[in-house]
């Protein structure tokens, strides 16, 4: 009977995805990556008007217009993919995730058609003193502020063995007490606002605060509702961020480690011309 | 219809009447309000299995509780009251049951403006369990795992349960005011966003329901790609739950091997469709997305190699007698009391109530496809299990024929929603019948209902628990595999 077993652990195929495959990648999440080269002034305002969630904005600046996208709005419903007539794709590579919000918003000149670049973001205090005694073998806890349990099914499956988490030395503890890093999913109800902040309390210092998925970064769809407080900045200070609805594996892992490293969140991106 | 009001009214008397019939099961009751500002109570029945009847009752006053005819009746009221201030006389159990202390009394959502209510306090009243040797321990909200949150409170005699009580709504969203205002096309992505990981039979429910609103077709095609999506997000879930009950009891190879075969099928996912989960597939009208000949065969490959493997995977599973020592005469859920709870989906099932929306009142591509639903019959960890095994089989089965006899056409009539109109619609989600019910008002949502399979089967849940051991809870939790956000809404 074990024997049954040990062969059908061995016979699984090998399925582990090399990791220069998986930093970065964002396939399968939807989210866009826009074409500065294809951009007029008439695609910009219809991909604004097709966004439903408010995600893409259009700033009048003194020379000319702005598209602006906040990866930390959309949810990836792909709306704004057919009347943009190209400009908008869906993203294989998002190098937009990390260590600041507001390197979650991206600009793009419509005139110019090209990308404005933003600063570079300083490394956060606390992702220095985690790295300085940890190394990269991080505990991280597993908190859903209020969460519609998409974002908890794709952070699962982070262990499975096509990403096997555990090769980058990352843990999933069970109580916040053993934990260097609190990954908050959800837009923060009312109900569990207590609770998020309870959980924090416990967390020995210092501690990181990655707000995982549109949710956790702005509240996403369920902003402005009566039961919801917010994101997870509303009761929580935050060190990183994960776009996404919800963020695929891949994109999890990238922005973990990428919180970690306190790397620049906009300086690589696959769209400049 | 009584002129100036949109529903044709009955009493409650009808309502009860036929709700003590034998062959009728309790599907939904919830609320809403007119367009003269008049609270209406909706009681959804399913009439012996194959016909759902929707009763409107005029709720001016107060109205009685149908808990003594059916205790599945118990949540439903006791969410009315919360969202819509509709007092129940002769409930049970008047405690609030969607909002906390941190919301103030007399506060009712659906009924009044809520902006910037301010946060009240207070204490929850858990139900006193007396006796020489009884324990307390309280678990959650904020749980061990990688889930969701919610508060059990067990009373213990060492490590045998005397008493579970559940105390949920920490998710609670206010999704259902979420959608009132909205174009009836951008409901979808809300609906999606109601429980994460069967987000396309919420969406392809949500759709349904604008379609019988407006009474509009959708192509054969769409129809061929809503079953294959559904069936596939089913396989998944099922996959995943086996999976998941292997690691609960520290079985960790055929855990992982679940794992991975769940992942393949959400890889293929994310290259056939776009999307890992079926996000943003389905639209009012039909789908977004065309599926192309060479990814009909790569889907039938992969669905039949990972139904191969976990055929096999699932018979060492079950032949191993770890497993079934901790699976058989676990957490029984009794036949009697799954009809008293109403209680849906895989879960039913397992203990022998012959239940599925696909059989029952089947919808879109499910219409004229045979189909025999499972069942077992002894309600315990090990049944729950069981079924889950078999449906993934028929799963694969029905997603072959799906996939060898996709008609050719169109997939999307685009619908321009303007009307007044009243529309509901059932899927059967992996966790059980799923029914979203919508009123559009000027092409506007005014009123969306979820009816979900976990609102419906958590009640049930403690009443498996007595006699069972503290440590074998995380196991029959599993295994009912309930979602909160669904439930809290």
């Amino acid at each position: 009977m074990i024997l049954n077993v040990v062969r059908n652990g061995l016979k699984s195929p090998r399925v582990l995805i090399p990791i220069e495959e998986l930093l970065g990648n964002a396939d399968g999440s939807r989210i866009p990556e826009v074409q500065p080269a294809l951009l007029t002034k008439a695609i910009a305002e219809s991909i604004k008007d097709a966004c439903p969630t408010s995600a893409f904005a259009i700033e009048e600046a003194g020379q000319g217009s702005v598209l602006a996208l906040d990866y930390g709005k959309c949810v990836g419903c792909g709306q704004c993919f057919a009347p943009s007539e190209g400009a908008v794709v869906p993203a294989h590579i998002l190098a937009c995730c990390g260590a600041s919000r507001n390197g979650l918003v991206k600009r793009w000149d419509v005139e110019r058609r090209q990308e404005i670049v933003a600063d570079e973001v300083a490394l956060d205090q606390a992702a220095k003193e985690i790295r300085a005694i940890v190394g990269r073998a991080l505990n991280v806890r597993q908190l859903d502020a209020g969460s519609c349990n998409g974002c908890e099914a794709e952070i699962a499956a982070m262990t499975n063995p096509y990403y096997d988490l555990e090769r980058f030395s990352i843990h999933f503890v069970a109580s916040p007490k053993h934990a260097d890093m609190l990954l908050v999913t959800g837009p923060v109800t009312r109900n569990m606002a207590e609770a998020v902040k309870r959980t924090y309390a416990a967390t020995p210092s210092p501690k990181l605060v990655v707000a995982v998925g549109a949710c956790g970064i702005s509240g996403g769809i369920f902003d402005g509702s009566h039961a919801v407080v917010g994101g997870v900045s509303a009761v929580l200070p935050v060190d990183g961020y994960i776009p996404g609805c919800p963020p695929t594996p891949a994109m999890l892992l990238s922005g973990i480690l990428r919180v970690l490293q306190g790397q620049e969140v906009n300086s690589k991106t696959s769209s400049k011309v | 219809m009584t002129p100036g009001t949109p529903f044709s009214a009955t009493d409650t008397a009808e309502v009860f009447g036929i709700l003590s019939t034998q062959s009728t099961r309790l599907v939904s009751i919830f609320g809403s309000i007119d367009e003269a500002g008049n609270p209406w109570v909706h009681y959804l029945v399913d009439v012996a299995s194959h016909e759902y009847r929707v009763l409107h009752v005029p709720a001016a006053g107060a109205i009685p509780s149908a808990t003594f005819i059916t205790p599945a009746a118990a949540w439903y009221e006791r969410e009315l009251h919360d969202q819509f201030g509709v007092t129940v006389d002769g409930h049970p159990d008047p405690r609030p049951l969607v909002f906390h202390e941190n919301w103030p009394k007399g506060v009712h959502p659906m009924a009044q403006d809520v902006s910037g209510v301010p946060f009240a306090s207070g204490e929850y009243q858990f139900l006193k369990i007396d006796g020489v040797g009884v324990c307390e321990v309280p678990v959650g909200p904020v749980h061990a795992g990688i889930i969701e949150p919610g508060h059990f409170r067990f009373s213990v005699v060492g490590d045998t349960i005397l008493h579970l009580e559940l105390r949920h709504f920490y998710t609670h969203k206010g999704t259902e005011k979420l959608f009132q205002g909205k174009p009836a096309s951008n409901g979808t992505m809300i609906a999606e966003s109601v429980s994460g990981d069967n987000c396309f039979a919420h969406a392809v429910a949500y759709c349904q329901a604008v379609e019988a609103a407006c009474d509009t077709s959708v192509p054969v095609r769409a129809q061929g790609i809503r079953l294959i999506g559904l069936e596939l997000e089913r396989m998944m879930a099922h996959i995943g739950d086996v999976g998941a009950l292997c690691g609960d009891v520290g079985f960790m190879v055929p855990a992982a091997r679940a794992a991975q075969l769940k992942e393949e099928l959400l890889r293929m996912s994310a290259k056939v469709v776009g999307t890992r989960y079926w996000r943003g597939i389905s639209a009012p009208g039909g789908v977004t997305r065309d599926i192309s000949t060479s990814d009909q065969s790569l889907l039938r490959q992969t669905i039949a190699s990972v139904a191969r493997e976990f055929a096999e995977l699932a018979q060492m599973i079950l032949e191993t007698p770890s497993v079934q020592n901790r699976f058989e005469s676990t957490g029984e859920l009794k036949p009697l009391v799954a009809r008293d709870f109403a209680v849906v989906g895989p879960v039913a099932r397992a203990s022998g109530v012959h239940l599925d929306v696909r059989h029952d009142h089947p919808y879109g591509a499910y219409r004229n496809r045979p189909f025999v639903p499972v069942t077992y019959h002894y309600g315990d960890v090990l049944s729950r299990a069981r079924v889950r095994i078999d449906e993934t089989h028929a799963s694969a089965v029905l997603l072959d024929q799906a996939l060898g006899e996709l008609p050719s056409g169109e997939v999307l009539h685009k619908m321009s929603v303007t009307t007044d109109a009243q529309g509901f619609s059932a899927v059967e989600s992996p966790r059980g019948e799923l029914l979203y019910w919508i009123e559009l008002r000027g092409g506007k949502i005014a009123r969306c209902h979820i009816k979900s399979p976990s609102f419906q089967n958590w009640p049930a849940l403690p009443l498996t628990m007595p006699g069972n051991i503290i440590a074998d809870f995380p196991l029959i939790n599993k295994s009912f595999n309930l979602s909160y956000s669904g439930c809290d809404r």
